[in-house]
């Protein structure tokens, strides 16, 4: 198992940064897979999460200059490691203004993510920083817990109003309940909603705009029943959870957007150029 | 060599620049709990150490930093003594906390220690006439003096000003010790972890650099030595914001590393003791450190100089935790050697001899810098008029004799 990655552009390194420092708070541990084309974060949905996962896909060429790997095997020529992905955050932090910026795959004390950055100086000698992040090889066996999630046939897809006024919502909702209800429509419209003994708050959206792929409940072109627009689909989460969310978004998306599955699930999406992630939220009853 | 004056005195210094005072300020409370306030006719010295002793710190303020630095003292016959006075640093510090805002305020700051009440008084005079008056309790105690043969040092570097700090950023805040490498052509700080099964997981950084980048570089020796990071992280911003480049004497394991600038009006030091690494087995055994010796700078060797012996063959207590620290801040008068009494991990033993005269003298000598930053002219303006031109003269001599 081999991997070198080098970043030499700023600009890549940075965009590189911020989104490790995103997935960071997110989670405290993640799967990074590699293949010889894209990378992914991966948080699989398990009980310890409280159901939320996560899945984060970039493609290798917008970020790095030289890329190099071979996976475990020539069939499955993939490497999946599982990290603290603020490790990996404070070590590029500190690095911004470096020249060159090498990733690769050691094993020192153990098996590690080695991040080694040459840093500008006057003299002639550049200053040398190293930082090495300690990872776990995941075998082979265990790989299908990280595959890519399938997009759940949602009943309402819309997209986010901007993310900063979302979270200043949520922020105040968290003092008040500790479960939020989203709801949205295919009219464009989205409430966030909670609900106490004392106090109920409801705050509306409109004009947000939905999605071209139409309502997913039949995706194949089935016998549609087509959904009545104005009906809301809802979903009643943890707020802390749609909160962490929102907290750690370093990283403006081009677009962003959720789909509910009734009373079941939250996906959100946000989407860059070259960066997507998508974020699964349990309901709860 | 002249005996220092005793002061249980009145000292009446006027800072010309608090905001540099209150950086110093900042940067001993990073160190320890405690300050030691000690006004000498030499000049104003600030001293703590933290609670495992394993870190001092000093800075020294020359009477040209003030506006006007009056003391006026009785001269006892030469007691064995000499009284300082310490003050709590949560005592201290809130005064100073919010640099920006004394800079902005403050015109003019003024701090009076009478030893025949036990107070301290600070006062702030701001803008708008308002003038804030702190007292402060004192505590009488021994001196704090930690003496370092840096002399002695095989290995010395300088530094300029933002090197160390742009090498030290590189480690997350809450690292707490770490060690530097140094080699004739290479220079590097890693973090450190004691062993254990943390250390598996720990994620290591590595900085290094070449020789050229410092001032001087001067390693005789190869050295590995381990020290406490936060303490230096204070220093080290006083520094930056200073713009002056930083002197590093060290030598082995085992020895403590000082790190020191000096300006033409204040002089800054820490000095930091170091984790010595058994031969026998791969862990590290903490150990007392001696510290003997005087100032240093060679023109000072002249007088009382005890050689730095003893190192490694003191006290080796094992100790798992890196703070461990049952040791009183009372300092013996002369350190003994086997310190198998303090169940510390590393210790700098401290004096309570008359050093700070010692001390006082090397502000004079201190070496021209060009980077005098714009609060620390040479000739501090006067804000206000003074009546007593003579008293000033007297007070501020130009030469150390008095």
């Amino acid at each position: 198992m081999k991997f070198r990655g080098k970043i030499v552009d700023v600009a890549c390194l940075n965009h590189f940064t911020r989104v490790v420092t995103t997935i960071s708070k997110l989670t405290k541990t993640c799967v990074l897979r590699l293949n010889p084309d894209n990378l992914f974060f991966v948080l699989s949905g398990k009980v310890a999460n409280g159901g939320v996962s996560m899945w984060c896909e970039l493609s290798q060429a917008n970020f790095f200059d030289e890329y190099q790997m071979e996976g475990v095997s020539p069939e499955n020529n993939e490497i999946c490691l599982e990290l603290a992905p603020e490790n990996l955050s404070r070590a590029l932090k500190t690095i911004q203004n470096a020249k060159s910026v090498k990733v690769k795959l050691t094993k020192k004390h153990c098996p590690c993510l080695t991040v080694c950055a040459e840093l500008p100086t006057l003299s002639s000698i550049s200053r040398v920083v190293t930082h090495d992040v300690p990872v776990d090889v995941i075998p082979k066996r265990l790989w299908h817990e990280f595959k890519e999630p399938s997009v759940p046939d949602y009943d309402v897809s819309i997209y986010l109003p901007p993310l900063k006024t979302i979270k200043n919502v949520v922020d105040r909702m968290k003092n008040l309940s500790n479960f939020l209800v989203i709801e949205a429509n295919m009219n464009g419209e989205m409430n966030l909603k909670i609900e106490t003994d004392l106090v109920s708050v409801t705050t509306y959206f409109k004009d947000l705009g939905n999605p071209p792929w139409g309502d997913g409940a039949s995706q194949d072109g089935g016998p549609t029943q087509s959904r009545d627009p104005d009906s809301m689909a809802e979903a009643r989460v943890d707020v802390r959870k749609l909160q962490q969310f929102l907290v750690g978004q370093q990283v403006n998306p081009s677009k962003s957007m959720c789909n509910i599955v009734h009373q079941s699930v939250l996906h959100l999406i946000l989407l860059h150029e070259d960066v997507s992630l998508q974020y699964f939220i349990p309901a709860v009853a | 060599m002249e005996s220092v004056l005793e002061q249980s005195v009145a000292a009446n210094p006027e800072l010309f620049c608090p905001a540099v005072f209150g950086r110093a300020v900042h940067a001993l409370s990073r160190v320890g709990d405690e300050l030691w306030l000690d006004p000498t006719v030499k000049g104003l010295a600030l001293r703590s150490v933290n609670s495992a002793q394993s870190a001092y710190a000093c800075f020294i303020f020359s009477p040209l930093f003030f506006q006007q630095y009056s003391f006026m003292g009785c001269v006892p016959k030469q007691s064995s003594k000499t009284v300082k006075c310490k003050l709590l640093m949560k005592s201290l510090l809130p005064l100073f906390r919010c640099l920006t805002s004394i800079e902005r305020n403050v015109e003019c700051c003024q701090i009076s220690v009478s030893a025949s009440s036990d107070w301290v008084i600070i006062q702030f005079f701001c803008r708008h006439g308002i003038t804030k008056t702190h007292n402060l309790r004192f505590q009488e105690k021994e001196a704090l003096q930690a003496e370092f043969a840096s002399h002695l040092c095989t290995n010395v570097l300088k530094a300029p000003a933002r090197l160390l700090g742009d090498m030290v950023m590189h480690f997350p805040v809450f690292q707490e010790e770490i060690t530097l490498s140094a080699t004739p052509l290479r220079f590097s700080l890693r973090n450190y972890e004691e062993s254990g099964e943390s250390q598996v997981k720990m994620m290591y950084t590595e900085m290094s650099l070449h020789p050229e980048e410092f001032e001087y570089f001067h390693v005789d020796v190869n050295s590995e030595i381990t020290f406490c990071l936060k303490e230096l992280r204070g220093f080290l911003s006083f520094t930056e914001s200073h713009c002056l480049p930083v002197l590093v004497h060290f030598d082995s394991a085992g020895k403590p590393v000082c790190f020191s600038v000096e300006d033409t009006l204040f002089e800054a030091s820490v000095v930091l003791a170091t984790l010595i690494e058994s031969k026998s087995t791969d862990s590290i055994q903490p150990v007392g450190i001696q510290v003997h010796a005087t100032s240093r700078y060679v023109d000072a060797a002249a007088l009382r100089v005890h050689a730095c012996e003893g190192h490694g063959e003191t006290g080796r207590e094992r100790i798992t935790s890196s703070q461990g620290s049952t040791v009183s801040p009372q300092p013996d008068p002369i350190p003994p050697l086997p310190q198998t009494q303090q169940a510390n991990k590393e210790s700098i033993s401290v004096n309570t001899s008359p050093a700070s005269s010692m001390v006082c003298t090397l502000l004079f000598k201190a070496l021209s810098s060009e980077h005098d930053d714009n609060v620390c002219a040479a000739t501090p303006p006067v804000l206000a008029g003074y009546s007593d031109e003579e008293m000033m003269e007297e007070f501020c001599p130009k030469s150390p004799s008095l």
